[in-house]
This record gives C-alpha cells, sequence and structure tokens, in this order.
C-alpha cells in the first residue's frame, strides 16, 4: 500500500450557489489503497461530497485533490432502467475515458470490457439488458465499467441498498481486491454496522462530525451528533471503541 | 367509382416528377428523423423536438410575407429555442413541460396574429403549419440531403457519449466526456433537422418525422444499433406509404404521413399489449452470485 495521499480535502466548504454552504470544514487525507465509509442522514451531505471529489461542484471555499479522475458509481436506481444496453455495453461506456470517444469503439476497448465483466463474476450475463439484471448484478456491472475506465479513486453512491446478502458478499469481496490493487474506495451508506470494516470513517451533517479509524470515528457522541434522533445505539461496551448502532427513518409528515 | 378503384399506380411514386422529388425528400428526412428520433427518444426529447419545429412558425411567417428565406428565419429561431433551453438545462433549471408548453402557445399564438392581422398571408398558413411535399424545389432537396448527412455523421461519431449520458449522467461526466458539448450539439442538430423538414411537414408535424418512428421503433429494439436501424426503416417507409395515400385519396402529404406513423406506432402498442397479455408472467429476474 502505496502512502501517497489519494484523495485530500483541506477546509472544504460546499454550497451550491448560494453563500451559506450545505457542508464545511471537510478535512481529510486517504492513501492510495484505503477505503472510506462516509455516514450521514439523507441531505447531511454525503452526495455533495461526492459531486465535489468528482469535480461537479466547485468548493465555496477551502480545496480538493483527487488522484486522476475518479469513477462515480450511482444508486443503480438513478441509472436509466429502461436504457437498451446490455451488460456489456455498459461496462464498454467505460473506455470512452481514454480520450477518443468520438470513434467507435476498438476491439481492444471490448477485449476489456467483456475482461472487467468477468472479473466482477458476470461474463454470462454480458449480453442481458442492463435493466433486467438484479440490483447487486447492476452494481457489479457499474463496477465493471470503472474498471474499463481503470479509476483509481472509485466513489460509490450505497453500493449495498437493496442487495441481497450473497451478492453483497461478492461486492465486499470484490472492494478488497480493488484496495489490494491500491485503488480507493469511498462508500457512502446507511448502514452504520458496516462502517467498522472500513480503513476509516467519515460522519457528515452538514458539517464534518467525525473523520479517523472506525473505533475513533464510531463513537456514541459522533453518531448522535451525526443522525441527532434518527440513531439507536444498540452496543455500547464504553471503553470508547466503536459502537453498535441502526439508524431509524423517521418519516415527517 | 370505389376508392379500390381508384388505388394509383405505385410506379407513379417514381414516375410523376412532384412525386419523384417528395419521395427523395421524405427519405432523406426519413434517415435523418429515424437517426435523431432514435436519440430524441432515448433522451426524452420527444416534447423539444415538437416545440423547436412548431416555434418557427411565426419566423416563417414573417418570412413569406417579407420573401425573406424561410430557411434562415426558422433556423434562427430554431436554433435560438435549442440555445435558451440548453442554458436553461446548464443552470440547472429544467425548462419543464410547463414552459415548453407556454412556448408553444405564444409561438402559434404570435404566427396566427401575425398571418391573420400584420401581414394578411390567409392560405400560406395552412403551408407553413402543415408543409406541401408536392410544391418542394431542389434546394429543400438538398437541406434535406444535408441534414440526413449530419445525422449520420454525428450518430456515428457522438452516439456513444450520447447513449452514456442519457444512461447515467454523473457517470458519463466523470467518465470525462464533455457531455454539454454533446447536449448542445444534439440540441442544435434536432433544430437544424428540424428546420430542414419544415417545407415538407410543416411546423406543426415535425414530430411525425422526428419522434412518432423512433416511439415505434423503441416499442421492439433491444439494442441502440437496433433502435437506429428500425426508426429509419420505419421512417422511410411512412414516408413512401404516406406519400402514396395522399395520391390516392389526394390528402395533403403532410398529414398523410404522420396518420400513416401514428397507426404503425398503435398496431405496434396494440400487438405487444396483446402479446404480454396472452404471456405468463415475464421471467423473473435471477440473482446469480
Amino acid at each position: 500500500m502505496s502512502s501517497a495521499p489519494a484523495v485530500v480535502t483541506e477546509g472544504l466548504a460546499l454550497s451550491y450557489g448560494s453563500p451559506s454552504p450545505v457542508l464545511e470544514d471537510v478535512e481529510l487525507a486517504l492513501p492510495a489503497g484505503s477505503s472510506l465509509c462516509v455516514l450521514g442522514p439523507n441531505g447531511g451531505g454525503k452526495t455533495t461530497l461526492f459531486r465535489a471529489l468528482t469535480g461537479e461542484l466547485t468548493p465555496l471555499r477551502g480545496s480538493v485533490r483527487v488522484d486522476g479522475r475518479p469513477a462515480y458509481l450511482a444508486q443503480t436506481e438513478r441509472t436509466r432502467l429502461d436504457f437498451p444496453v446490455s451488460a456489456l455495453d455498459v461496462a464498454l461506456m467505460g473506455s470512452l475515458a481514454n480520450g477518443r470517444w468520438w470513434l467507435p469503439a476498438r476491439r481492444s476497448d471490448r477485449a476489456a470490457a467483456r475482461g472487467a465483466l468477468a472479473r466482477v463474476g458476470l461474463e454470462d450475463r454480458a449480453d442481458v439488458r442492463f435493466g433486467e439484471l438484479s440490483g447487486g448484478q447492476r452494481q457489479r456491472v457499474l463496477l465493471a465499467r470503472a474498471l474499463v475506465q481503470d479509476a483509481r479513486v472509485l466513489l460509490l453512491d450505497e453500493p449495498l441498498a437493496g442487495v441481497d446478502p450473497a451478492s453483497g458478499e461478492r461486492i465486499e469481496a470484490l472492494f478488497r481486491e480493488l484496495r489490494d490493487e491500491g485503488r480507493t474506495l469511498l462508500v457512502s451508506t446507511h448502514d452504520v454496522d458496516s462502517a467498522r470494516a472500513f480503513d476509516r470513517v467519515l460522519c457528515l451533517n452538514h458539517t464534518q462530525v467525525a473523520f479517523g479509524n472506525p473505533s475513533m470515528a464510531l463513537t456514541r457522541a459522533a453518531l448522535e451528533q451525526t443522525y441527532g434522533d434518527e440513531i439507536v445505539v444498540l452496543d455500547d461496551d464504553g471503553s470508547g471503541g466503536p459502537v453498535r448502532a441502526v439508524t431509524v427513518q423517521h418519516h415527517h409528515h | 367509382m370505389s376508392l379500390l378503384a381508384s388505388l394509383p399506380s405505385p410506379g407513379d411514386l417514381v414516375e410523376l416528377p412532384f412525386m419523384r422529388t417528395a419521395l427523395i425528400e421524405l427519405t432523406l428526412l426519413g434517415v435523418a428523423g429515424g437517426l435523431l428520433g432514435a436519440w430524441i427518444v432515448l433522451r426524452r426529447l420527444a416534447f423539444f423536438a415538437h416545440a423547436v419545429g412548431t416555434a418557427t412558425f411565426p419566423g416563417l411567417v414573417v418570412a413569406d410575407a417579407t420573401g425573406f428565406s424561410a430557411t434562415v428565419a426558422a433556423l434562427a429561431v430554431a436554433l435560438g429555442y435549442a440555445g435558451g433551453v440548453e442554458r436553461a438545462g446548464r443552470a440547472g433549471r429544467d425548462p419543464g413541460d410547463v414552459a415548453t408548453a407556454l412556448a408553444l402557445v405564444v409561438a402559434l399564438a404570435l404566427g396566427v396574429v401575425l398571418a391573420s392581422d400584420v401581414f394578411e398571408s390567409g392560405a400560406a398558413v395552412d403551408r407553413l403549419l402543415f408543409g406541401t411535399a408536392l410544391g418542394l424545389n431542389d434546394g429543400d432537396l438538398w437541406i434535406a440531403a444535408g441534414a440526413a448527412a449530419l445525422a449520420l455523421v454525428a450518430t456515428v461519431s457522438l452516439g456513444r457519449a450520447w447513449a452514456a449520458t442519457g444512461f447515467d449522467p454523473p457517470g458519463a461526466s466523470t467518465v470525462g466526456l464533455p457531455v454539454r458539448v454533446a447536449d448542445l450539439l444534439l440540441l442544435g442538430l434536432i433544430a437544424v433537422a428540424a428546420v430542414a423538414a419544415l417545407p415538407a411537414v410543416g411546423a406543426l408535424l415535425v414530430a411525425s418525422l422526428f419522434v412518432v418512428p423512433a416511439a415505434t421503433a423503441r416499442q421492439v429494439a433491444r439494442t441502440i444499433p437496433g433502435l437506429l436501424a428500425i426508426s429509419v426503416a420505419v421512417a422511410v417507409a411512412q414516408g413512401a406509404v404516406g406519400l402514396y395515400v395522399s395520391l390516392w385519396l389526394d390528402v395533403s402529404p403532410g398529414p398523410a404521413v404522420a396518420v400513416v406513423g401514428s397507426s404503425l406506432y398503435a398496431v405496434v402498442a396494440l400487438g405487444r399489449a396483446v402479446r404480454v397479455g396472452t404471456t405468463s408472467v415475464p421471467a423473473p429476474v435471477v440473482e446469480a452470485t
């Protein structure tokens, strides 16, 4: 694992055009090959941070630096499931990153896309329409696209939401492989429990509540400040280490 | 004399000079409309394509009455409209259906007022709104050929970018695609092609060439190349059949093409509904791990 930081933000504040930030004081540094879990309530700034890391959102204050062009994997429900594209077509979209997007795909691009599908275990589903795949399979196709793109930094928006446990395990194994290759993973999630498996955890609620390894960041105080009354702490042994907790969604009418 | 007895020979379509010109025009526009139409339905720009045609109507009325070039006037209005939509989209404000509908009403009302009270164009209104594929000149053919060539070149060179952007906009921009440029080119190209179609189908029936054939193809195509091919085939076929019907029943070609295209859409939709109704539930998604 290289120690050169793959993602660095300093005093980062973000807004959507207004002078008052929706997210501020984000200060983090991630070495290449590490993983970060981004926790926070809906509207807490997770997606906003990702939009700054992709370069779509210009910082209001502070700075962002990312190694190369990151791959962004939206929740697959945000993609067009009715689109007439196969798993292979989607993986092949990663080859548009090679800077010759106005030319037809080359044979080598197709080979790379097939190879990436094989790596995520979907070579036999290459010709199936993206919208007809299961949630977990779709997520793996988007991972294949990121592999074809050869992104060093991957931003994943709730990749395990609505994914069955078997597919989830497969995706988590892929995450480990990608980290071993020196790629850096930033994963937003609602699943506080899964955060313990990451190298680092970032808690966001309009500001940076906590950043550090899981035992530092997953404290009762940090989680309560992050989620307010949406958090239920299940198991706190009082050692100051990571606690077990779940979030509950309150629906305001 | 019964209708069937008055059926003209299909050969008339190529032997009668005005029919031949109309057939060439509708075939060229079929290529342009079929290709761009595929992107229009994939990118959900059908209402835009309809609006950009209608928006040209007041410009056409002014050009017709003053002797100014109708093509230049329509192009100015159409590109201006496309530019406005792109700017609004870039600022994060989707112009939305309400704004589009409002623009349509204003364009039609303005055109009618100009035609009836300012220029007293009278009879020209029909032609400007619904086209006249039987009164075309070589210039119209060249413009249609240009639109078909542009649509083909753009589909080959920009198709991958348009597909990736329509499928997953944030994902496409992080791949490094110039999403904004590609989108602007798509809107601009639709505007140019709509103007090329005005002499044949008029301001109100642009969608019959640029939306209907692709919408029909969208129901059956399973891949993007398949969608493009079926869409062009349907657009060219509806042009020829529509022209034949107009010769047979002595109706205006523009509306005839529109009716033929819409009927085909309805037949395909009905066929699909019947098939879905008779087959059992769709195969469930298999979770392979």
